[in-house]
């Protein structure tokens, strides 16, 4: 016999981004917490709506610039000039000048990795299942429709108290989400 | 100044990027039965079965090659370096204009860079893999060509940090991995799209598992969208740094033609300029094969072309200095150089660059050429070659009559040379039509985000 | 379109503002400076030329940056070219002013370059190859050539805005304006090549560098973006500027200057790395010129006031929307400006040894005392925004 899980939460949908931003700010007033909202396309109008405003992404991506920099510095300086010194034509072993561009391309190279792998880790992706995904219609969130769901785990969640809320929201349809 | 009245004003006229009528379904469902239809059209299989046939006589050239050593290639000093540097920068040059289309468009919100950056990202890759391996196959020992990553050699011997070739091994290595970030990146959400739309489960499986699981959240667009403008603010500055290095291998030496200050920002106006004609020709063949003139519309091509005028102009620019600078430097190496190039040996060639480069496109100036799928596609055939021209006369003119008048030396490509250059063509056509195949070639969701219906109307 | 809320005079600069009250004490000032180093003049000729030079190349960056940006707007449209529009072109009409700061180069050509001594060349036969460019006659008559395209660009584009004052925007001349910017770019990148050539580089006469024109207008139109957005965030408080100068706008122009501070230090780069990596004797003097002698401290300077502070607070998003912070950066590049024109000159006179003259101040301060005052009148005179545009046209209407 399979176990009972509790259920993840209800869900709304949407046919356009109006009434999908405006829902956001219904769900918000009502005093919702745990709940997400999920869009085929970005729209800042919905992040504001979340109350979404800057992340860490930026800073860590400078830290993760500054962090490549000093490696190619350390790098380019301890095979040179530590290591394995060598006089080539001249120059000086410390030839700061020439190591302008492999710097820059290691700064680049840490920076664009952080911003990559910093927005996967910071958004918990990859993870392949996702309760969402047992709703049927929600394979159009990836097309043209546009979800809100309220999480079971609300303080505020009421199974039949949070599905009439969110009908009063939407014009199409309304489901439940299972674990 | 009297006080009368502002006249009438016209509102600033803002071209469509998109055909009319388009919806969130239509959008998805048009781009993507490209990727979705079992039977492609008759010019897809022409196309790859091309491109297939160029790759496999790519692999013989190459299997020669390493049987034979590279003296079945018609370098020989004082032109050690030929065809495979000039193909290796062409075709990095090439990859440009996809970054430059991805990044600075971006960056410069130009909305219409959207119907055409995901093609343009995937040519760029495309064109990095054909560059990358024309520096590899010359080393002439090429299973030992992690020698050129920082690793001490044989006698513990490290790269040297001062020689261009090593920044060139970090630009390009670091370009490589940004652009298929940037393209991966961007491919998340259409990967996404794609898995729900599969009714084939193991392309379903195949397509979810690239799309991480990405459900849509507004939380997770949210850092998605920073985390592409700072990609794209990184690539902005990589792109413009790859070629400048990729200059320096040439500008850092003495010989006189290589030895010039303009060379950075002429070789990255070189690449774009290369690049974009590039991604016309690919573009304008595409528009008509899959029918998405509502996507890629004449407004594309008319600014893709004035791009392509304003680099064509700067690249005309470096002819000038080059050719006023030989004359004023009173050094009389830089003025043989000169003369040597447009009377020398390879006179044919300097004047057939001028022509594609510096000639052609100056019909570009009229809205009715820009605007025009079939003249546009004819010049951009012209710069093509004239781009691939313009890297033979810096590499071989400049090379063939060093200092010395003893080691003079004409240099003629032999039949590998040219297999193996065709060979990349081949190895480009055959990803680049399996690219189409199977991945979306516009970018579905951001395409969603001009559709009419996308504007959050305000509440009243 | 229904009848508009506004009438031509909202747009004027409020006659109370303090940049209209500058320009009589900015012309007193001028003129006080420009006696002061007449007399230095007299006293020492030499270093009056020299001081003249650097000072007259600085304030002649406003100028032509300022043509090179209003050409550029014109071809790239854009809401924060039309915003600053106005104060271009109040820059771009100095031109012919800066014509006639022209003169005492010409007077004093013999002692400023070397290849128009005639004693010197005799004896040097690399100035004798050099004579089919570099004698007296064509030098002038390119400098009138330049001169006259520079003149012919600001005036046409200052006309047609102004008659689109009266007149309001028509498409077809939108396109001829267009058309014109476009000749007028390729005119101006190839006439400020020669002109650096000129007057810049053939001051040392046997080196030479093919990027030197590009780092030299790259740095005028640096100079020009300062200067405007100084200007549009002194004006940014009151009407009109405060009815299109959002922080959106500033972000743009922070964008530009952030764009042109980059580009500056990619060509510099460009121009160090080669000449350092290939160690040749006859290009290598020149940044040898520049780094010993107290010069190298100049150079650090430069290095951390021109690029290092404007990139890293350029950086930050915040920054370049606040007009109070974007202003700071602006002065300071300002200034920066001149210490890399010093830096970029003087050391061709005093080589490895690092001079000052009072006379740098003196006609740094006296041309621009008058720039300055010819700048004011030529904003004043006009409305302060193009109104008739149709991308302020659209600002407006949301105002």
């Amino acid at each position: 016999m399979k176990p009972v899980l509790p259920l993840h939460g209800v869900m709304a949908e949407f046919d356009n981004p109006t009434e999908f931003v405006a829902a956001i700010h219904a769900v918000k007033s009502a005093g919702y917490e745990g709940f997400d909202a999920y869009s085929p396309m970005p729209i800042e109008e919905a992040a504001e709506a979340m109350g979404l405003h800057g992340n860490k992404l930026p800073l860590m991506v400078l830290c993760g610039g500054i962090a490549g920099f000093c490696c190619g510095y350390a790098l380019a300086y301890w095979t040179g000039v530590i290591n394995y010194p060598l006089n080539i034509g001249g120059r000086p072993l410390h030839s700061w000048p020439a190591y302008i561009p492999v710097l820059f391309e290691c700064t680049v190279l840490f920076a664009a990795l952080t911003a990559v792998f910093g927005m996967l880790g910071l958004n918990g992706l990859p993870k392949h299942y996702h309760p969402v995904f047992n709703v049927e219609r929600f394979a159009l969130a990836s097309r043209s429709r546009f979800f809100v769901c309220i999480e079971a785990t609300d303080p505020k969640f009421d199974l039949e108290d949070t599905k009439r809320f969110l009908q009063s929201l939407t014009t199409v349809e309304v489901s439940e989400v299972q674990p | 100044m009297d006080s009368a009245p502002v006249q009438s004003r016209q509102r600033p006229y803002k071209p469509p990027v998109l055909g009319r009528g388009q919806t969130f379904d239509t959008v998805t469902d048009q781009i993507s039965s490209v990727v979705d239809r079992t039977q492609q059209p008759r010019a897809w299989w022409i196309g790859f079965g091309i491109g297939f046939v160029l790759l496999n006589l790519l692999l013989v050239c190459v299997s020669c090659l390493f049987a034979w050593g590279t003296g079945i290639w018609g370098v020989n000093n004082p032109v050690g370096w030929a065809f495979a540097i000039i193909n290796f920068v062409w075709w990095i040059g090439i990859g440009h204009a996809g970054t430059l289309i991805s990044a600075i468009l971006l960056l410069l919100r130009q909305d219409w860079r959207t119907s055409i950056n995901r093609f343009a990202e995937a040519m760029t890759l495309f064109a990095v893999a054909c560059a990358g391996i024309f520096p590899i196959i010359h080393t002439g020992r090429p299973w030992v060509a992690y020698w050129l990553l920082p690793y001490p050699g044989t006698m513990m011997v490290w790269p040297n940090f001062r020689s261009p070739l090593v920044w060139d091994v970090f630009a390009v290595s670091t370009y490589a991995t940004v652009s298929a970030l940037f393209w991966f990146v961007g491919l998340i959400p259409d990967l996404a799209t794609l898995r729900d739309r599969a009714e084939n489960p193991i392309a379903a499986r195949i397509y979810g598992t690239f799309a991480l699981g990405w459900r849509g959240s507004v939380r997770h667009w949210h850092r998605y969208e920073t985390a592409y403008l700072l990609l794209a603010g990184l690539s902005t500055p990589l792109v413009i740094s790859v070629h400048s290095i990729v200059s320096f291998d040439f500008a850092v030496g003495v010989i006189p033609g290589w030895h010039a200050t303009i060379f950075p920002p002429y070789f990255v106006a070189g690449a774009i300029y290369a690049g974009f004609a590039m991604v016309l020709t690919i573009a304008i063949p595409l528009r008509r094969m899959y029918d998405i003139k509502d996507y890629i519309t004449g407004q594309h091509l008319d600014y893709m072309a004035r791009v392509m005028l304003a680099t064509g102009l700067m690249v005309c620019y470096g002819y000038l200095t080059e050719a006023f600078f030989a004359l004023y430097s009173a050094n009389l190496f830089e003025q043989y150089m000169i003369q040597n190039r447009m009377f020398g040996p390879y006179t044919s060639i300097y004047w057939l660059l001028i022509l594609c480069n510096g000639i052609s496109i100056q019909a570009l100036w009229f809205e009715r050429v820009r605007r025009s799928p079939v003249f546009l596609f004819i010049i951009c055939m012209f710069v093509n070659v004239g781009m691939w021209l313009e890297r033979f006369v810096i590499v071989v003119t400049s090379l063939h009559r060093d200092f010395m008048p003893s080691s003079w030396f004409m240099y003629y490509p032999t039949i590998w040379d040219i297999g193996t250059f065709v060979g990349t063509l081949g190895l480009f056509i055959t990803l680049l039509f399996l690219f189409i195949r199977f991945l979306p070639m516009i970018s579905m969701f951001e395409m969603r985000t001009l559709v009419p219906a996308a504007e959050v109307k305000e509440e009243h | 379109m229904a009848e508009s809320k506004f009438h031509a005079s909202d747009f004027e600069l409020a006659p109370d503002h303090v940049l209209r009250r500058w320009r009589l004490p900015a012309l007193a000032i001028g003129c006080l400076a420009l006696a002061a180093s007449l007399v230095g003049a007299n006293t020492s000729p030499t270093q009056f030329y020299q001081a003249w030079l650097v000072a007259f190349l600085y304030w002649l960056g406003l100028a032509l940056g300022s043509t090179a940006i209003l050409v550029l707007q014109h071809i790239t449209g854009g809401r924060w070219g039309a915003t600053i529009r106005r104060p271009l072109e109040a820059a771009a009409a100095t031109v012919p002013l800066m014509a006639l700061f022209f003169l005492p180069i010409v007077i004093g050509l013999p002692i400023l370059y070397e290849w128009a001594r005639p004693d010197v060349v005799a004896h040097d036969h690399i100035l004798q190859q050099k004579l089919f460019y570099l004698n007296k006659p064509f030098f002038l008559a390119r400098a009138a050539v330049y001169f006259v395209i520079w003149s012919v660009i600001s005036r046409q584009l200052v006309s047609w805005s102004t008659e689109q004052d009266v007149n309001g925007e028509c498409m077809k001349r939108a396109r001829r304006v267009e058309f014109f910017s476009r000749a007028g770019m390729m005119l101006y990148v190839l006439t400020i090549t020669f002109a650096a050539i000129d007057w810049g580089m053939s001051l040392t006469p046997h080196w030479y560098s093919h990027i030197y024109g590009l780092v030299f207008g790259i740095g005028q139109v640096l100079t020009a973006m300062t200067l405007m957005i100084m200007v549009t965030a002194m004006t940014a408080d009151r009407r009109p500027m405060s009815l299109v100068a959002t922080p959106e706008r500033f972000h743009d122009l922070g964008k530009l200057l952030f764009a042109f501070v980059m580009v500056w230090g990619y060509f510099n780069l460009s121009q160090f790395l080669i000449v350092w990596s290939a160690n040749l004797p006859d290009e290598v003097p020149w940044y040898l010129d520049r780094t010993t002698g107290g010069w190298q401290v100049l150079m650090i300077v430069l290095l951390i006031v021109h690029f290092f502070v404007p990139f890293g607070l350029l950086l930050s998003r915040s920054f370049k929307r606040n007009p109070r912070t974007l202003v700071r950066v602006a002065a300071l590049l300002l200034l920066a400006r001149y210490l890399d024109l010093y830096w970029w000159i003087t050391p061709a006179f005093y080589p490895g040894h690092f001079t000052i003259h009072p006379l740098h101040a003196a006609t740094l301060i006296g041309i621009g005392g008058v720039w300055t005052w010819a700048f004011l009148t030529n904003l004043a005179r006009r409305p302060l925004l193009a109104f008739n545009d149709p991308m302020i046209a659209l600002e407006l209407e949301k105002a």
